[in-house]
C-alpha cells in the first residue's frame, strides 16, 4: 500500500477487547489513551500495565511544552514511518504536520521524490537525523549531530527529536504486527 | 529500581546530561514505567520473566548495542535463563521448533524489518501457546526495546559530542 495524505482505517489481527466487557482498569486505561474506540488500543487494552505508561509517554513526547516545535516533532515520525513503511502512522502524523504547517507539499514530496528531496537547513538536518537513528541498528552519527546544531537546534530540541524518533521505531512495530492499514476510500 | 537509562549512558546524577533528561520528567517517569512493567510485572501473565527477558536480549542484539545485550543477558541469567542463551546465539541456524524458538524468531523479525510483518505470525504464537494478552505484552516489550536502544544512541551521541 502506498503512502497517503488521506485517512487510513486499521485492520487489528487478534480479537480487540470488547469495551462492554472490559475491565474496569482495561476502561481507565482506555479512557487515558488518544481513543478508546480505536481497534488499536482496543488491542493493547489485552495487556492495561504496559498501556497505561505508554499513553502518557507518547502524549509527552508529542505534546510536551517548548523544546522541538511540534511540527518538526510531526516530520520527524513522518521520516521514521517511512523508513519503515508504516503507511497508517505516516498518514497520521503526515496530516498533523500538514495541518500546523499549511504545508502539504512537503509531504507530497518526502513520498514521492524520497527522503532527499529539496529541503531548508532545518528540516534537512532533521530528516536526515531521524532517519538514520530509524536505522536497524540506528545509524545517526556526529556528523548529523553536528548538521543539527548547524541549523539552530538547542539541547532540548535535540532530546525531543531522539524521543519523537524512537517513540515511533515502538509505534510503527505495534501497528505494523498487531494488524494492518486499510486504504483509503476513494 | 534504578533508572535504566541513566545507568546505561553511565549518567552520574548532576551530569550536564542527567539534567537535561531531568527537564522532561514525563519521558524519565514512562520510561522507566513502561521497563518495570515489560520486564518484571507484577503479574506476567502467560508471557513468563525468562520469556520476556529472552525476547528483550535478542531485540537488543539486533540492535547490536553492547551495553543493551549485556543488561538483557545480566536479566536473563537473574531470573533464572541462563539455559536459554545458547538458544539466543544461535538462532540464525536451524532450531528444533519450540514455544521459546517462536518468541525469539517473532522478537528478531519484528526488531529487524517490522514492515514485513504477517497475520500468519501471529497465528504462529498463538499456535505456540500464547494467547492475545502476551502476544500484546510480547509487541509491547519488542517495540519498547526499539525505542531504548535508540534513546540509547542518540544520548550517547550527545554524551560524546564536542562543541565547535
Amino acid at each position: 500500500m502506498k503512502f497517503t495524505l488521506q485517512a487510513v482505517e486499521w485492520n487489528p489481527w487478534l480479537p480487540v477487547v470488547d469495551p462492554a466487557s472490559a475491565t474496569p482498569e482495561q476502561a481507565a486505561a482506555l479512557d487515558k489513551s488518544p481513543s478508546a474506540t480505536s481497534p488499536y488500543f482496543l488491542t493493547l487494552a489485552h495487556d492495561v500495565a504496559s498501556l497505561d505508561q505508554r499513553s502518557p509517554l507518547f502524549h509527552s513526547v508529542m505534546y510536551a511544552p517548548r523544546g522541538l516545535p511540534r511540527a518538526e516533532r510531526e516530520l520527524a515520525t513522518v521520516v521514521t514511518s517511512v523508513v519503515n513503511g508504516c503507511v497508517y502512522c505516516s498518514s497520521v502524523h503526515a496530516r498533523r504536520f500538514a495541518e500546523l504547517t499549511k504545508q502539504p507539499e512537503v509531504i507530497a514530496r518526502l513520498y514521492e521524490e524520497g527522503l532527499g528531496t529539496p529541503l531548508d537547513a532545518r528540516r534537512r538536518a532533521i530528516v536526515d537525523f531521524a532517519a538514520a537513528l530509524t536505522q536497524v541498528p540506528p545509524a545517526a552519527t556526529q556528523e548529523h549531530l553536528a548538521a543539527l546544531r548547524s541549523a539552530g537546534l538547542g539541547d532540548l530540541e535535540i532530546l525531543d527529536l531522539i524521543h519523537a524518533v524512537a517513540m515511533f521505531a515502538n509505534a510503527n512495530r505495534l501497528m505494523q504486527t498487531l494488524g494492518e492499514p486499510v486504504p483509503p476510500v476513494t | 529500581m534504578a533508572d535504566v537509562i541513566d545507568t546505561l549512558l553511565d549518567l552520574p546524577a548532576g551530569s550536564p546530561l542527567a539534567a537535561l533528561r531531568a527537564q522532561r520528567a514525563d519521558y524519565v517517569r514512562y520510561t522507566q514505567g513502561s521497563y518495570e512493567v515489560l520486564l518484571a510485572p507484577e503479574d506476567p501473565g502467560g508471557l513468563s520473566l525468562v520469556e520476556r527477558a529472552a525476547a528483550a536480549l535478542r531485540v537488543a542484539m539486533v540492535h547490536r548495542d553492547e551495553r543493551l545485550v549485556a543488561h538483557y543477558r545480566e536479566r536473563l541469567a537473574a531470573v533464572g535463563g541462563g539455559g536459554v542463551l545458547p538458544l539466543e546465539e544461535t538462532l540464525a541456524e536451524e532450531v528444533p521448533a519450540s514455544r521459546l524458538a517462536a518468541l525469539l524468531h517473532h522478537a528478531d523479525r519484528v526488531a529487524r524489518a517490522p514492515g514485513q510483518a504477517t497475520a500468519d505470525h501471529l497465528a504462529t504464537l498463538r499456535a505456540a501457546g500464547f494467547g492475545p494478552r502476551d502476544i500484546v505484552a510480547l509487541s509491547q516489550l519488542i517495540a519498547f526495546v526499539s525505542y531504548q536502544a535508540r534513546v540509547l544512541a542518540g544520548m550517547r551521541l550527545l554524551a560524546a559530542e564536542v562543541p565547535p
